[in-house]
C-alpha cells in the first residue's frame, strides 16, 4: 500500500495521524532518502522508514507530535547493530478545524464560503464534533441554537446580532437558567469589532476572530490528540497507557513499561535509557 | 438594488407595473443598509427584501397599494427593544422606507452603467411635490442643480444616503465602479489576499515586475495581472481613498519605491508585509529616503491585524480584517459631513 495514498485517506476522513519522512541518511542504511511512515494516535506504524531499527523511535516522535502539534527532526544513530544513522521529519497532520454554521441568514453563507477557502471543515448544522459554532439564525430559535452549542464540545461559540439583541439574548438565557460560566463563554456579537456592516465584513470580522482563537490556545492547533500508547523507553515495546501497570515518574514526565523488570532497569539508570532512545 | 437588478429588467421586459420599497435611512442596528430593495410586481411576485423578513408583510401591503394608485410613500418601521425580541428580530433599530412605483425609463441604462463600472448614482426625492421623481447622475454629467452636484458630491466617495437638499429629502443611491486593491508582489500571500479582496468586493491588480511570477494559473482571482515595477504602475494608475495598496514583495528592492509611490498617493490604506526586522529596516531605509513620521504612519506594517495568523490564507484574513478596519472609520465620519 502506497503510503502517501493511505495519508490522504486518512485527511480526507478528517482523521489525525502523524507523517514521518526520512530527510538523511549515514549508510549503511536500509531505509532510503524520501522513504516515508505514517503513526497512527493508536501507536501503529505503516509504511518502511528503517524497520524494527527505527519503529520506537518514530512511534514514539509521531505520537508526541500529535500530542503537542509540533513537527520535529528526529536522528536515529545506530538503531540497530548493522545500521547507520537516519534523519527524519515527523509531522503531526490534524484535521482542520470544523466549524458549524446554525441558520440560513446571508450571513451564515458568507462565512461558510470564506471558511472554506482557509481549509477548515464546514457544516450547515449543528455538530457534535464541531470545534466552533457560529450561531446566524437572526432570531430564529437564537437561544435553543446556544443552548445545543454550549452542551457541545466546542471552544468557540459565537452569535450573530447587535450588541442589544445580543444581550437580549443573553438575559433569555440567564432566565432559562444557565450560569454565567456557560454564558461568559458565548463571543456576542461574533467577531472582532472592526465596525462592520455587509455581510462579507461580518463573515470576515468573525473569521479572524477565529484564526485568532484557534492560534492563542494554550496548545495551538485544534484536535490535538492525547496518545492512547507510550513507548517502554528501555525494551521500546508499544505500551497501551491506560493498561500500564508499571509507570515511573522522571524528572516530571511520566513513562510506561512493558513490565517490572524494564521499569526498575530504568529506576536504576533512567538517564542512560533516555539518552538511548533519544 | 443590485442584486434584484436583473429581474427588475425581466419584469420591465413582460410590461408589468412595478412598485419598490427602498431602505432610505437606519437608525441603530438595521439588518440591511440603505439602499436595500423590496420589488413587487402587478401579479404579486416579489424580489429582494428591506429587512430580515420582519417588516416584509407590512411593505407588500404598502406596495399594493402603491401599485393600486395610491402615490408614492414614505414609511417608518420603529422597533422598540421589547417588540425586537418578542417578534424574534435581530436588531432593535429603525428603518425608514421609501415605496413608490419604479420608473422603468431608469432600469436599462442603470444595468449598462453598473455592467461598464461607469459610477451613476439613482436619485429620488422622497418628500416634497417631486416625491418619487427619479432620475440618474453620473458623475461626468454637466449638472446644474444642487441635487444633481448633491449626488455626484456622495457618488465620488461611494456613498448611498438620505440628504436634505432645500425643503426637501432626497436619497442618493450611488453605484459606484468596485474600488481598486493594487497588490505587489506575486507571492503565495498575493493570491490568497487577491481572492479575499474579490471577496470584499475590491477589483484586485496583482502586479510584479518579474514576469515568470505572474501567471494566472498562480493567481485565478485576479482581475488583472501587471508585469511592471510597481512605482511605474501607480504612477499611471488611478487611486482614491478607497484603494487599498498591499505590498506583499518583502524585497527592498521592490518594497521601498512602491512605497513611496504609494504614499504620494490618497490611497485609504497602504499595507507592508514582513518580519518585524524587516519593517525596522525598510522604516530606516524610508527615513533616509525622506519620507516623514507622519507619512509612515499611514503604512500598515507589518500588514494585517494580530491574530496569530500562520498559513497565506490566515494573512490574508487578517489583511482584510484590517482593511475593514481602517477603511470603514473615515467613511462613516465622511457620511456625517455630507448629512449636516
Amino acid at each position: 500500500m502506497n503510503v502517501l495514498v493511505e495519508a490522504g485517506r486518512l485527511a480526507a476522513e478528517g482523521r489525525p495521524f502523524a507523517l514521518a519522512t526520512v530527510v538523511g541518511v549515514e549508510r549503511p542504511a536500509s531505509a532510503r532518502r524520501g522513504d516515508h511512515a505514517i503513526v497512527t494516535p493508536e501507536g501503529a506504524l505503516h509504511g518502511w522508514v528503517g524497520g524494527a531499527c527505527t519503529e520506537s523511535t518514530v512511534v514514539r516522535e509521531g505520537l508526541l507530535a500529535l500530542a503537542d502539534g509540533e513537527a520535529r527532526v528526529v536522528r536515529v544513530e545506530g538503531g540497530c547493530a548493522s545500521e547507520g544513522t537516519i534523519e527524519l521529519l515527523v509531522e503531526p497532520r490534524l484535521p482542520a478545524p470544523l466549524l458549524a454554521v446554525v441558520g440560513d441568514s446571508p450571513a451564515a453563507r458568507t462565512l461558510m464560503e470564506l471558511a472554506r477557502t482557509l481549509g477548515w471543515r464546514v457544516a450547515g448544522e449543528l455538530q457534535e464534533k464541531a470545534d466552533a459554532v457560529v450561531i446566524a439564525s437572526m432570531g430564529q430559535g437564537d437561544e435553543e441554537a446556544l443552548q445545543a452549542a454550549l452542551a457541545g464540545g466546542a471552544g468557540y461559540v459565537g452569535l450573530v446580532a447587535s450588541s442589544k439583541r445580543g444581550a437580549a439574548v443573553l438575559a433569555e438565557l440567564r432566565a432559562r437558567g444557565l450560569d454565567e460560566e456557560a454564558l461568559a463563554r458565548i463571543r456576542c456579537p461574533a467577531g472582532l469589532d472592526l465596525g462592520p456592516s455587509s455581510q462579507e465584513e461580518i463573515a470576515v470580522a468573525i473569521l479572524a476572530e477565529l484564526v485568532a482563537w484557534r492560534h492563542t490556545r494554550p496548545s495551538s492547533p485544534e484536535q490535538l490528540v492525547e496518545p492512547a500508547v507510550a513507548i517502554d523507553p528501555v525494551c521500546g515495546m508499544t505500551v497501551t497507557i491506560a493498561d500500564a501497570a508499571e509507570t515511573a515518574v522522571h524528572e516530571g514526565v511520566t513513562y510506561y513499561f512493558c513490565g517490572p523488570g524494564c521499569r526498575s532497569r530504568f529506576e536504576q539508570d533512567a538517564e542512560r535509557y533516555l539518552e538511548a532512545a533519544r | 438594488m443590485r442584486d434584484i437588478l436583473e429581474t427588475l429588467a425581466r419584469w420591465k421586459a413582460s410590461g408589468t407595473k412595478v412598485a419598490t420599497a427602498t431602505v432610505v435611512s437606519t437608525e441603530r442596528s438595521a439588518p440591511r443598509d440603505p439602499g436595500a430593495m423590496l420589488a413587487v410586481s402587478e401579479s404579486g411576485d416579489v424580489a429582494g427584501s428591506v429587512t430580515g423578513g420582519c417588516v416584509e408583510p407590512a411593505v407588500f401591503e404598502e406596495a399594493r397599494e402603491v401599485l393600486a394608485g395610491g402615490g408614492a410613500r414614505l414609511r417608518t418601521y420603529g422597533i422598540a427593544d421589547e417588540e425586537a425580541f418578542e417578534v424574534g428580530l435581530p436588531c432593535g433599530g429603525t428603518v425608514h422606507i421609501f415605496v413608490d412605483e419604479l420608473d422603468p425609463a431608469t432600469i436599462d441604462p442603470l444595468a449598462k452603467a453598473i455592467e461598464e463600472e461607469r459610477p451613476v448614482a439613482r436619485v429620488v426625492p422622497v418628500s416634497g411635490p417631486n416625491a418619487g421623481a427619479e432620475r440618474l447622475v453620473f458623475a461626468d454629467d454637466k449638472v446644474s442643480d444642487e441635487i444633481g452636484r448633491t449626488a455626484q458630491e456622495l457618488l465620488a466617495a461611494g456613498e448611498t444616503s438620505l440628504v436634505q437638499v432645500g425643503d426637501d429629502e432626497v436619497f442618493v443611491d450611488s453605484f459606484a465602479p468596485r474600488p481598486n486593491m493594487y497588490v505587489f508582489g506575486a507571492v503565495d500571500h498575493a493570491a490568497a489576499v487577491a481572492e479575499i479582496g474579490r471577496f470584499l468586493g475590491y477589483r484586485v491588480t496583482v502586479c510584479d515586475a518579474r514576469a515568470k511570477f505572474v501567471t494566472p494559473e498562480r493567481f485565478p482571482e485576479a482581475d488583472e495581472l501587471v508585469v511592471e515595477w510597481p512605482d511605474r504602475f501607480l504612477e499611471r494608475s488611478p487611486v482614491d481613498e478607497r484603494t487599498a495598496i498591499c505590498v506583499l514583495t518583502h524585497d527592498h528592492k521592490f518594497d521601498i519605491p512602491a512605497l513611496k509611490a504609494a504614499l504620494a498617493t490618497n490611497a485609504g490604506y497602504i499595507g507592508a508585509m514582513g518580519s518585524r526586522r524587516t519593517t525596522e529596516q525598510r522604516v530606516e531605509l524610508l527615513r533616509a529616503e525622506g519620507v516623514s513620521d507622519d507619512e509612515l504612519t499611514r503604512i500598515h506594517a507589518p500588514i494585517g491585524l494580530r491574530i496569530g495568523a500562520r498559513t497565506p490564507h490566515e494573512v490574508a484574513v487578517s489583511v482584510a480584517a484590517q482593511l475593514i478596519e481602517v477603511l470603514r472609520a473615515p467613511k462613516e465620519s465622511r457620511a456625517q459631513a455630507v448629512t449636516s
